[in-house]
């Protein structure tokens, strides 16, 4: 379980994140939503510590994140998974070194053992024969998915991800909404997922934050978001008009 | 106030860069690849530079040589002298900091635009030190050898030029290269070597660390690391100079 409590970001003179407080649950698929610039990425990076946060606190199951030290936190870290926009994969090295990467600088394993980890965490992301392609050599879909196995090969218990859908059609991101929210019920881990995706909020929102300009304006879940009466929300979540349709519809039915 | 600002940045980066490493096998393994990536490729363009400087200084130092008085083996301690003084350590220096400093702002800068480096923190690790200081051992280690490679190859075109066009025979310009050489000059040299190959990865891989923004912003922090590290050289030499000579 992460708990995020009254947190304040600023950069310079713009107050970016105001008094935003949750907590994500274990074992489901937490979201945050919101427009473009309403500050969900500060958010994310806030909550893993790649921005420090200017007042409150994030406590992963308890643990007062914000008020460790640097050798604390790399040990916190170690037991954190992320996936970023871009797939962040390191360009020098084949699919296979990197999601071998975290295993080689922190597990203690042999070297069997570690290819037996990562064999296994690319078959579970449905990566097959292109162990030793580079990531240049790949599509951006396969690249999420690698991201998705090196963020798994040492087992975390807390999965951050960025925009994991950005630039996929909308049959790949199904695929990827699909993969997440498996990992994190079979592995009972914490996700935490920064999307502005309506399929993936449908598909996996098991528990959404919905932020408008750095404000928490919203939370509940994707059944709960067809019969919210919040007016920014609506407008957010239903902008397209084939959406509003199928909300109506959907709410005709019930 | 912006120089104080990012001289700074530079120190607190150099903190972080030699703080213990996670996985000593890892960050050796790292150090091995950089030698060879920028201390081994750099050996062609280096031999190519000296025989070819070696040969001008010959042919311009024999040109300045106009008195009948003056032994023409002067011609041979005179491209000895300047190649083992400034320009195998200095000229080459200044020439490596386009090479291989543009090279490592552009390999960290792209890393860092594209969440690469963030990548390897949320992992737990000490991103600056994993990614720099391979790089910083691999220039300081190589520089000394690019160095002598250097002189070596600079006396070799003076030795081709010089008697091929006539300004000095063979014999002359090898008695030349060999008279009252000072030993001292190489360890002065080999300093400077190792000053100037601390410069040129630690203030290219500052750049290229802090970069922000996209490949535009990579470009422009590649030229400013070059232009940085040649001013910090020219002024590192001066201060070595004065105080080792």
């Amino acid at each position: 379980m992460i708990e995020i409590k009254n947190v304040f970001k600023s950069f310079e003179q713009k107050e970016v994140l105001k008094n935003i407080s949750k907590v994500f649950n274990k074992g489901e698929t937490n979201l945050i939503i919101g427009r473009s610039g309403s500050g969900k990425t500060v958010l994310l990076k806030s909550i893993v510590g790649l921005h420090e946060v200017d007042k409150g606190k994030i406590l992963y199951d308890n643990r007062d994140f914000t008020s460790m030290n640097q050798q604390l936190r790399k040990k916190l870290r170690q037991e954190m998974g992320m996936v970023f926009q871009g797939g962040a994969l390191f360009d020098s090295l084949t699919v296979e070194e990197n999601v071998r990467f975290p295993l080689d600088m922190f597990s203690n394993l042999t070297l069997a053992e570690k290819q037996k980890q990562v064999d296994f965490c690319l078959e579970r992301v449905n990566i097959t024969n292109a162990n030793k392609l580079a990531p240049s050599e790949i599509s951006g879909g396969m690249k999420k998915r690698v991201a998705i196995a090196r963020a798994i090969v040492m087992n975390p218990k807390y999965l951050f991800c960025d925009e994991p859908n950005s630039g996929l059609d909308p049959e790949t991101s199904l695929v990827i909404d699909a993969l997440i929210h498996s990992i994190t019920v079979d592995l009972q881990i914490t996700t935490i997922i920064n999307t502005h995706d309506m399929n993936s909020v449908m598909e996996i929102g098991d528990n959404i934050l919905f932020i408008s300009e750095g404000e928490m304006c919203w939370e509940g879940n994707r059944t709960e978001i067809l019969h919210s009466n919040n007016q920014k929300l609506q407008e957010f979540v239903f902008a397209n008009k084939q959406y509003q349709r199928l909300r109506d519809d959907k709410i005709n039915e019930q | 106030m912006n120089i104080f600002n990012q001289t700074g940045k530079y120190f607190s980066l150099l903190l972080k860069v030699f703080s213990r490493p996670e996985r000593h096998s890892l960050y050796a393994r790292q150090t091995f690849s950089e030698i060879d990536n920028l201390g081994v490729k750099s050996v062609g363009i280096v031999v190519v530079i000296s025989i070819f400087m070696g040969g001008i200084t010959t042919l311009q130092v024999a040109y300045n040589l106009t008195n009948p008085l003056l032994p023409t083996y002067l011609i041979g301690l005179g491209n000895r002298d300047t190649l083992i003084l400034e320009f195998s350590s200095t000229i080459l220096a200044l020439i490596m900091a386009g090479k291989i400093g543009s090279n490592i702002t552009s390999e960290i800068g792209s890393m860092k635009v594209t969440e690469q480096i963030d990548s390897l923190e949320i992992m737990g690790v000490n991103s600056a030190g994993y990614l720099i200081l391979p790089k910083i051992i691999a220039v300081v280690v190589m520089f000394p050898f690019l160095y002598i490679l250097s002189v070596c190859f600079g006396l070799i075109g003076g030795m081709i030029v010089g008697p091929a066009v006539g300004a000095v025979t063979a014999t002359d310009y090898l008695n030349g290269i060999q008279y009252l050489f000072n030993p001292y000059y190489v360890t002065y040299s080999l300093i400077k070597c190792v000053v100037f190959g601390f410069l040129i990865a630690s203030v290219a891989a500052f750049f290229g660390y802090t970069v922000e923004g996209g490949a535009f912003d990579v470009g422009t922090a590649s030229t400013r690391a070059v232009v940085n590290t040649n001013i910090l050289i020219l002024v590192w030499d001066l201060i070595l100079t004065q105080l080792l000579l």
